[in-house]
C-alpha cells in the first residue's frame, strides 16, 4: 500500500518551515524591531552630532540602548516616556524633532523626572513602551495623555492655583475667573459650596470616559471633548439638561475644560505638596468670609440675573422672582429674606443655602441680604387691615386671578410656588397684602388694588390672604404625615 | 599493567560520546527492521502508550482530522507559555493587572507569549468541541469505547473550567465582570429557590457562589481560589484524565476505524505483502496466560502499519501545525486587556467568554433554566448517548449508518429554523413578563426560549427516532440540533446583542457611552 504518512511529513515540513518563521519574526519584531529601540537609536546619532565637547562626549560614551524608567513609589507611579523622550532634560536638545525634544519652559528645573516622573502631570499610559498605548486615547485607559495646552490643569494637584504667576498657568486662570464670573456656583457645588440643580464638580477630573454620556458627541470620545463640547452647547450634550448656554467663546471653553480637569481630589504624598497648597488646605477650614456682592455675583446671577426685574427661564418654563426688585426688598423683612435664602424652596429650583446646605456662612447670607436690600425704600404706609378674610371667596377669586400663574392649590407655575412651606411660614401677612395690593414693578405681578381700577376690594384681599393662609396649613400637614420629603428641588418640576 | 589500563581509560576517554549516545538510545541509529521499529515505540517511556502497529484507516486525515491531537497539542502549548507567564505573573488584585501589563510592556516577547497562551487556550475549547462532534458523527463512542466517552465529557468540563478561571487573572473590566456574570450564573438557583419561597432554609445557589468566590463579591479570595484552580488543580486533573483518556483508547483496540472489507484490504487492490519476516529471535514475548476475552485485535496484519515512523509523522504534524496556527494568531492579534477592574463601573454588555455567550443568552431569558438546568440536562443527554444507542455498525465512518446524513442535514435546517425563529421573536415581541407584567416568576422558568429548545429538540429527535426506526439516528438528529443550537446562539449573544442586552443588528450601532 502506498505510504500512508506522506501527506504528515510534508505537513510537518511546511508547518515546522511557518512555526519558524514566525517565531524568528516575533523574536525580531518584538526585540530588534521595537519601537523604542529604533527611537533610541536615531537618539544616539544626535548626541553623535552634538558631541563637540567634553560633556557631550561624555553624555554619548554612557548612552545605553536600553529600556529606562522612572520608578516612582510615592505616587505609585512607574513612568517609561523617558525611553523614548531622552532628550527631555538635555537643553541642547531644545531645536530637535520630538520625540527628542527638550521639555519646553523650565519646568523640569523644580520637577526633575526622576523624582515626579511624568504621568502626575500629563497623565497618559506611563507603563508602555509604544506610543500608542501611551497616549492612550483610542486604548483601554483611563487617563489619556492631556493636550499639552491643558496639561496645566494639574498643577493644582500640589500648588494653589491663585498664587502661581497667572502667566505659567493662562488657562486656568481664566478658567477660575469664568467660572466665578458665569456664576456656575448657582446650580453647581464645588468644595461644598453652591446649588444643587446640577451635580456636584469636586471630582470631574477624576471622571473616565465611561462616566460621561458620550452619545451626542462625535469621535474622540475623551473628557476633555466632552466637557468643551457642553460649555459650548451644554443642551445639545446633555439631554433634558436644565444649563444655560454659558455663552462662551472657543477659548473660554477651553478654559473652563482645563478648570474643570483640574478639579480632583488627588492623595499625593505631603513631600510633595507645595506650601501655598498646604496653606490653601488649612485656610480652607477657616475661610474668609465673601462680601455680599461677591456671593451674589458667583450664587445668584445664574438664574435671576442682575435681580432687578424678573426672568423668564425658558428650561425652569417659569418666571424667577426679581430678588432684588425695588417691590420686593421695600416689603419684605431681613427675616423673610434669610429664610428663602437659608432654606431655599423646598420642591422648586431654588436650593437651600444655609451652611449645611448650599455652604455659605451665617456672615455671607447676612452680606448678600444687605447687598440685596440696598436702595429699598420705605414702604408707604397701609391702612391696617381689619377685616375677617372668607377663604372659600378666597378660592373662587384666587382660580380667577391668580392660579394661572400660581398655579392650583398655589402649587407654582410660571409664577413662584406660594403654597411653598418656607414662603408660607417666613412671609408675613403684611407682606403678602402688600404684594396683592401694589404689585411688583418690573415683574410680571399686578397691583390688585391700583387706584384707578382696582380689581379688588380690601375685603377681596383679605379673603384671598385668607385661603393662601389655608394652603401653608394644608402644606405643612401633608408635609408632617409624608415624614417632610422637601429640601431637594427635583430639577425641571415647575 | 599501568600502562594497559592508561590505554584503557584514555580509549574510554576517546569513546566518551558514543557510549553516551549508546546508552541514552539503546537502538543508537534509525531502526531498519520491524522488529527495531516495534522496539522504537515500545522501549520509550513517552511513546509506549501507543501500539506498536496502527490500522491503516486510522491514519486517514478526513477520519479524524487529528482533533484530538491538535487540543492536545493546544493543551501543551498552553501549559508551556503558561509556566513562562507564571513567572512574572502575580496574582492579588493590587498587583496583577500591572503585572500583565509588564508582561506585554517590558518582558522580553512577553507580549508574544502571553498572545500564544490566550489563543492557544481559545483554540483549545474551540477543537475540544469539534473533536466532540467527531466523535459523535463517526459513531464513534459505541461499545466498548462508552467510557472514554464519558471521560471526554469530563475533559470538556475540566478544560471550560480552565479557560474560565484563567480569564479572571488579568484583573481587568473584561475579567472581573465576565467573572461577576458567571457567579451570578451560579447563584441562579436562588431564581427558582425564591419563587418557591424556599430560600431561608435551602440556598444552593448562595453556596454556590460562595463556594466559586470565597465570598459574596468577586475580590481578592477569589482571584487565589482561581488562581491555584487554574495553575494546579485543574492542570493536574486534566493531565490525569487525559492519561486516562489514552490508556483506554489502547484498551479499547485503537481509534475506532470503518469495517475492513472481508478479504482485508487487498481486496480493494492494496498489495499484498507478507508481513512477518521469519527471524532467528521471536518478535514477542509471552508474558502471561489468563482467562478472558481476547484483546480486540481481530483485523489482518496487513492492514496494519508500524507506529515507528507513521504514526508519529501524523502526530507530529498535527502538533506542528497547531503550533503554527497558533502562532500566526498570537503574532497579528493581540490578547485583549482592558482598563483595570472597577467595581463602580459596570461593562455595559458585560459578557462572559465566547463558550459561555450561547448560554448567556439562554440566561438572559431564565437565569436558572438557561444557567442550571439546561446546562445539566446537555450534559446527562450528552453522557447518555453511547448507554441508549447500544447497537454496533456504523463505528469509524462518518455518518457510517443509512440515512445518517439526510437526517443530519434536515435537523440542520430544522433547528437553524427554530432557533432563528424563536430569537427573532423574543426581540420582536418579548416575552411572558412584557404581555403580563405581574406574571409569577415560576411561570417563566418553566416557560421561556430555553426550556422551548429544549422541548421542540427532544420532540424533533422522538419523532425521527419513531419515524426512522433508529435510535443512532435520533441521536444524530438531537446532537446536530444541540450543535446548531449552541453556535447560532453564541453567535447572536457575540454580535447581535449590545448594552443594556438589547438587539443591535450590528456593534457598530451601539450607542456610544
Amino acid at each position: 500500500m502506498k505510504d500512508p504518512s506522506r501527506i504528515y511529513r510534508w505537513l510537518l515540513l511546511v508547518a515546522s518551515v511557518v512555526t519558524v518563521v514566525y517565531l524568528v519574526g516575533a523574536a525580531v519584531r518584538e526585540n530588534y524591531l521595537a519601537q523604542w529601540r529604533t527611537v533610541q537609536q536615531e537618539y544616539r546619532n544626535i548626541l553623535r552630532e552634538k558631541a563637540t565637547d567634553d560633556r557631550g562626549r561624555e553624555l554619548l560614551a554612557k548612552f545605553r540602548v536600553e529600556m529606562k524608567q522612572a520608578s516612582i513609589p510615592a505616587l505609585g507611579t512607574v513612568d517609561r516616556c523617558v525611553t523614548c523622550h531622552n532628550g527631555v532634560d538635555d537643553p541642547r536638545m531644545a531645536d530637535v524633532e520630538q520625540p527628542h525634544r527638550t521639555h519646553p519652559g523650565h519646568i523640569l528645573d523644580k520637577h526633575p523626572v526622576d523624582r515626579f516622573g511624568c504621568t502626575v502631570c500629563h497623565h497618559g499610559q506611563g507603563a508602555a513602551l509604544m506610543f500608542r498605548e501611551a497616549k492612550a486615547d483610542d486604548v483601554f485607559w483611563d487617563y489619556p495623555l492631556f493636550p499639552p495646552e491643558m496639561t496645566e490643569s494639574t498643577c493644582v494637584t500640589c500648588h494653589d492655583a491663585e498664587k502661581l504667576p497667572p502667566d505659567q498657568i493662562p488657562l486656568l486662570t481664566v478658567g477660575m475667573r469664568l467660572y466665578r464670573e458665569k456664576s456656575c456656583g448657582s446650580c453647581h457645588k464645588l468644595g461644598g459650596r453652591g446649588g444643587a440643580l446640577g451635580p456636584a464638580l469636586d471630582n470631574e477630573g477624576a471622571k473616565t470616559k465611561h462616566q460621561l454620556i458620550m452619545t451626542n458627541l462625535r469621535p474622540p470620545h475623551t473628557t476633555w471633548a466632552w466637557h468643551n463640547a457642553h460649555f459650548r452647547d451644554p443642551g445639545g450634550v446633555v439631554p433634558d439638561s436644565l444649563m444655560r448656554n454659558p455663552t462662551v467663546t472657543r477659548q473660554e471653553a477651553l478654559a473652563l475644560t482645563t478648570f474643570m480637569l483640574s478639579q480632583w481630589k488627588r492623595d499625593v504624598p505631603e513631600s510633595y505638596l507645595a506650601p501655598d497648597k498646604i496653606e490653601q488646605k488649612y485656610r480652607a477650614l477657616h475661610p474668609t468670609p465673601l462680601t455680599g456682592e461677591q456671593v451674589y455675583r458667583q450664587y445668584c446671577t445664574a438664574c435671576h440675573g442682575n435681580g432687578t426685574y424678573t426672568r423668564w427661564d425658558k428650561k425652569f418654563s417659569r418666571f424667577i422672582p426679581a430678588i432684588r426688585g425695588v417691590s420686593l426688598i421695600s416689603t419684605a423683612t431681613r427675616e423673610y429674606l434669610q429664610a428663602n435664602i437659608e432654606q431655599g424652596r423646598p420642591g422648586t429650583q431654588m436650593p437651600a443655602w444655609g451652611p449645611h446646605a448650599g455652604g455659605l456662612l451665617r456672615e455671607e447670607i447676612t452680606g448678600v441680604i444687605e447687598y440685596l436690600r440696598a436702595g429699598a425704600l420705605a414702604p408707604p404706609a397701609m391702612t391696617a387691615l381689619t377685616l375677617h378674610g372668607d377663604g372659600s371667596n378666597g378660592l373662587s377669586l384666587f382660580l380667577r386671578n391668580c392660579g394661572g400663574c400660581h398655579g392650583m392649590n398655589g402649587r407654582g407655575g410660571m409664577a413662584p410656588e406660594i403654597g411653598n412651606p418656607v414662603f408660607q411660614q417666613a412671609a408675613a401677612d403684611e407682606f403678602i397684602l402688600r404684594t396683592i395690593r401694589n404689585g411688583r414693578i418690573g415683574t410680571a405681578m399686578p397691583a390688585f388694588q391700583r387706584t384707578e381700577a382696582p380689581a379688588f376690594s380690601d375685603q377681596d384681599t383679605a379673603d384671598v390672604l385668607a385661603y393662601l393662609r389655608t394652603l401653608g396649613e394644608a402644606k405643612s400637614q401633608k408635609a408632617m404625615s409624608q415624614n417632610a420629603t422637601s429640601g431637594t428641588p427635583s430639577g425641571g418640576k415647575p | 599493567m599501568a600502562e594497559t589500563a592508561t590505554k584503557e581509560f584514555l580509549h574510554n576517554l576517546h569513546e566518551l560520546p558514543q557510549t553516551v549516545k549508546d546508552s541514552c538510545f539503546r537502538l543508537g541509529k534509525e531502526p531498519e527492521s520491524e522488529r527495531e521499529e516495534s522496539q522504537a515505540t515500545f522501549h520509550n517511556l513517552f511513546l509506549h502508550i501507543h501500539s506498536v502497529r496502527v490500522h491503516v484507516r486510522t491514519l486517514k486525515p478526513t477520519l479524524t482530522f487529528g482533533l484530538g491531537l491538535a487540543a492536545t497539542a493546544s493543551f501543551l502549548i498552553t501549559l508551556i507559555t503558561g509556566v513562562l507567564l507564571m513567572v512574572y505573573y502575580k496574582p492579588s488584585t493590587d498587583l496583577a493587572y500591572q503585572s500583565i501589563k509588564d508582561i506585554h510592556f517590558t518582558v522580553s516577547t512577553g507580549r508574544f507569549i502571553r498572545n500564544i497562551h490566550r489563543w492557544a487556550s481559545q483554540l483549545m475549547v474551540l477543537v475540544v468541541l469539534l473533536h466532540m462532534a467527531r466523535v459523535f458523527f463517526t459513531a464513534s463512542y459505541k461499545k466498548p469505547r462508552e467510557f472514554n466517552w464519558l471521560v471526554g465529557l469530563g475533559l470538556l468540563v475540566i478544560t471550560l473550567a480552565l479557560s474560565f478561571t484563567g480569564y479572571l487573572l488579568p484583573w481587568d473590566q473584561l475579567a472581573y465582570w465576565a467573572i461577576t456574570i458567571g457567579s451570578n450564573i451560579a447563584n441562579s438557583p436562588r431564581e427558582l429557590t425564591d419563587a418557591i419561597g424556599i430560600t431561608k432554609f435551602v440556598d444552593p445557589g448562595g453556596f454556590q457562589k460562595r463556594l466559586l468566590l470565597g465570598a459574596n463579591y468577586v475580590g481578592q479570595d477569589a482571584l487565589i481560589r482561581f488562581y491555584v484552580l487554574h495553575v494546579f488543580v485543574l492542570p493536574l486533573a486534566l493531565v490525569t484524565l487525559l492519561g486516562v483518556h489514552f490508556w483506554r483508547i489502547r484498551k479499547d483496540g485503537g481509534l475506532a476505524k470503518p469495517e475492513d472489507p472481508p478479504g482485508g484490504l487487498a481486496e480493494w487492490g492494496g498489495e499484498r505483502r507478507p508481513v512477518f519476516q521469519p527471524l532467528a529471535t521471536k518478535t514477542y514475548g509471552l508474558m502471561a496466560l489468563v482467562k478472558g476475552k481476547r484483546p480486540p485485535v481481530n483485523r489482518g496484519p496487513e492492514n496494519t502499519v508500524m507506529s515507528w515512523p507513521h504514526l508519529f509523522w501524523a502526530e507530529l504534524s498535527v502538533f506542528m501545525v497547531t503550533v503554527a496556527v497558533t502562532l500566526i494568531l498570537a503574532f497579528y492579534s493581540d490578547a485583549p486587556l482592558k482598563e483595570l477592574a472597577n467595581a463602580a463601573i459596570p461593562e455595559n454588555p458585560a459578557k462572559a467568554p465566547w463558550y459561555f455567550l450561547g448560554l448567556q443568552e439562554l440566561v438572559s431569558y431564565s437565569a436558572f433554566m438557561g444557567g442550571m438546568l439546561i446546562p445539566m440536562i446537555v450534559l446527562v443527554g450528552l453522557a447518555l448517548i453511547p448507554f441508549l444507542d447500544r447497537r454496533p455498525g456504523g463505528e469509524g465512518t462518518w455518518f457510517g449508518t443509512s440515512h445518517e446524513r439526510s437526517v443530519f442535514w434536515q435537523s440542520l435546517f430544522f433547528a437553524c429554523a427554530v432557533t432563528v425563529g424563536m430569537l427573532a421573536f423574543t426581540v420582536n415581541y418579548g416575552w411572558l413578563r412584557n404581555w403580563f407584567p405581574n406574571i409569577q416568576q415560576l411561570w417563566i422558568i418553566v416557560i421561556n426560549p430555553g426550556s422551548l429548545f429544549v422541548l421542540i429538540f427532544a420532540a424533533w429527535s422522538l419523532f425521527i427516532l419513531k419515524r426512522k426506526n433508529s435510535v443512532r439516528l435520533a441521536a444524530v438528529s438531537l446532537f446536530t440540533c444541540f450543535l446548531v443550537g449552541f453556535t447560532l446562539l453564541t453567535y447572536f449573544a457575540t454580535v447581535h446583542r449590545g448594552p443594556n442586552w438589547h438587539f443591535y443588528w450590528w456593534p457598530s450601532q451601539w450607542p456610544a457611552h
